[in-house]
């Protein structure tokens, strides 16, 4: 388990340097299971972080969200650095942003917190109900304990561990400038048996199952915003010059979108599930992703985010690439 | 009165393989299936698999890409770029629930129109097979 004091005073630390501009960690959220991402700026303020198995949000999404206006002439711009708390899963996000030169690597501090997994809002949801004050959660071997609404309740860890925990491989974390607590035995693997489980499908049965699910979908672009790899100044689907995908919500382009958003992320997808988690109708985007995650395993041998040496996927190809299906 | 399905092909060739291939096959006079709608580009590597979708929404029933033979390219290596990409791109869609038979790809030399009109033949009989693309084509077409 991290040692929140440890965290804090190694977030205060980095703050009080000269060289860091802010800090992105967790901090306790307003309500319900899940934490709340934080920016602080100020060595007082770093009292307020947490980590604890509500901390399932993924701040290597907001490294690279800032904005980054023109400065005005004769001043400089502020080339500090940015320090980011990072689970095993996250940290494969700043991989893969560090592989696409989103930002360079002395250009970001990045602490490692190993994790021994995160709590599902849903699935507690549906075990406890919902809540409107913040619920506290312990580890306790293999169970979580809950803290609601003053009550304590305890339920089995199998059970409520996120999806991305159950199959989680790197819960250390790949890149780190430091570790705030001791790492963590990996025990989880990935089979892809889900992926398999779907093909096994029709292809009429396929269709009818995502024609549900993206005739939901309200084109909030909450999976898009949340995602650590789309960090386009211009993102393709909202672009009206040329207009890829109308705003209209039919299940045309719905599933347009979808797929356009897969195929974006096919070979940088590094499985943080943010875009499930905050996906306001529940439409499974994760299955999408990890039938892309799988094919370019098989298909290419490449994982996204575990070296920073990598050459990105589809910015490089091999001679000998399979070509099975071309006539 | 029940007519046969005629599907709606948009072919992508590239300008300097397979579209002159194309031109050779119309040159040879040898007799292709009209379904298709070439679109010249300038290499494989060009071809946005985005087109593909927009091509499947906006009524065409398959699509096609054709390139230069690997090591052939006339920039060297666009068509390695494009292999990788549609490779990916047809099993999305599969998984999505397309007939992949609607996604072709192939390699046609300059030289080549009688490949050219076998890739045509193939590529019609495919997208006929797998039936009218009914799936995620726009509703309202001038909206």
């Amino acid at each position: 388990m991290v040692d929140e004091k440890k965290l804090r005073e190694k977030a205060k630390e980095v703050l009080a340097r000269d060289d860091v501009r802010r800090l992105i960690g967790w901090k306790r959220g307003t309500y319900g299971y899940e934490s709340a991402p934080v920016v602080i700026k100020d060595a007082s303020e770093a009292e307020e972080l947490i980590f604890d198995p509500t901390c399932v949000q993924n701040p290597a999404s907001f490294i690279t969200l800032e904005e980054k206006p023109p400065v005005p002439r004769g001043q400089e711009p502020d080339t500090r650095k940015v320090a980011v708390m990072v689970k095993g899963c996250d940290s494969r996000a700043v991989v893969q942003q560090l592989v696409e030169k989103a930002y360079p690597r002395d250009g970001v501090i990045v602490l490692g917190v190993p994790c021994t997994g995160v709590v599902d809002r849903r699935k507690a949801q549906k075990m406890f109900g919902d809540t409107s004050e913040p619920v506290l959660i312990k580890e306790e071997g293999d169970k979580f304990v809950f803290t609601i609404d003053g009550e304590t309740k305890e339920g089995p860890r199998a059970e409520l561990l996120a999806d991305k925990c159950v199959r989680c491989r790197f819960p250390n974390p790949l890149v780190y400038d430091e570790l705030v607590a001791d790492e963590v035995a990996v025990w989880g693997a990935d089979e892809f048996t889900d992926v398999d489980e779907f093909e096994k499908k029709s292809p009429e049965e396929k269709w009818k199952f995502w024609e549900e699910q993206f005739s939901k979908c309200i084109r909030c672009y909450s999976c898009r915003n949340v995602c650590p790899m789309c960090y386009c100044l211009e993102c393709v689907v909202t672009k009206q010059r040329p207009q890829w995908t109308r705003r209209s919500t039919d299940v045309s382009e719905n599933t347009a979108y979808h797929i356009q958003r897969a195929w974006h992320l096919s070979g940088r997808c590094i499985e943080c599930g943010e875009c499930e988690r905050v996906c306001p109708v529940d439409i499974p985007i994760m299955t999408l992703n990890r039938k892309m995650t799988r094919d370019v395993k098989e298909m290419f041998s490449f994982e996204p985010g575990i070296d920073v040496e990598a050459e990105p996927l589809l910015s490089c190809y091999n001679p000998q690439d399979p070509e099975e299906y071309i006539m | 009165m029940s007519e046969e399905f005629e599907p709606n092909i948009v072919a992508f060739l590239c300008n300097w393989c397979s579209y002159a291939g194309a031109d050779l096959a119309g040159t040879s006079r040898m007799h292709y299936l009209p379904n298709i709608k070439i679109i010249r580009v300038m290499c494989s590597g060009r071809v946005n698999p985005l087109f593909l979708v927009n091509a499947l929404q906006q009524g065409a029933d398959g699509v096609l890409i054709s390139g230069c033979h690997p090591g052939d390219c006339h920039y060297l290596e666009g068509n390695f770029y494009a292999r990788r990409r549609f490779m990916l791109m047809r099993k999305l869609l599969e998984h999505v629930g397309v007939d992949p038979g609607r996604v072709n790809m192939s390699w046609v030399s300059a030289s080549e129109g009688a490949k050219f009109k076998e890739v045509i033949d193939e590529t019609v009989a495919k997208a006929k097979e797998a039936g009218p693309m009914e799936q995620f084509r726009r509703r309202q077409l001038n909206w």
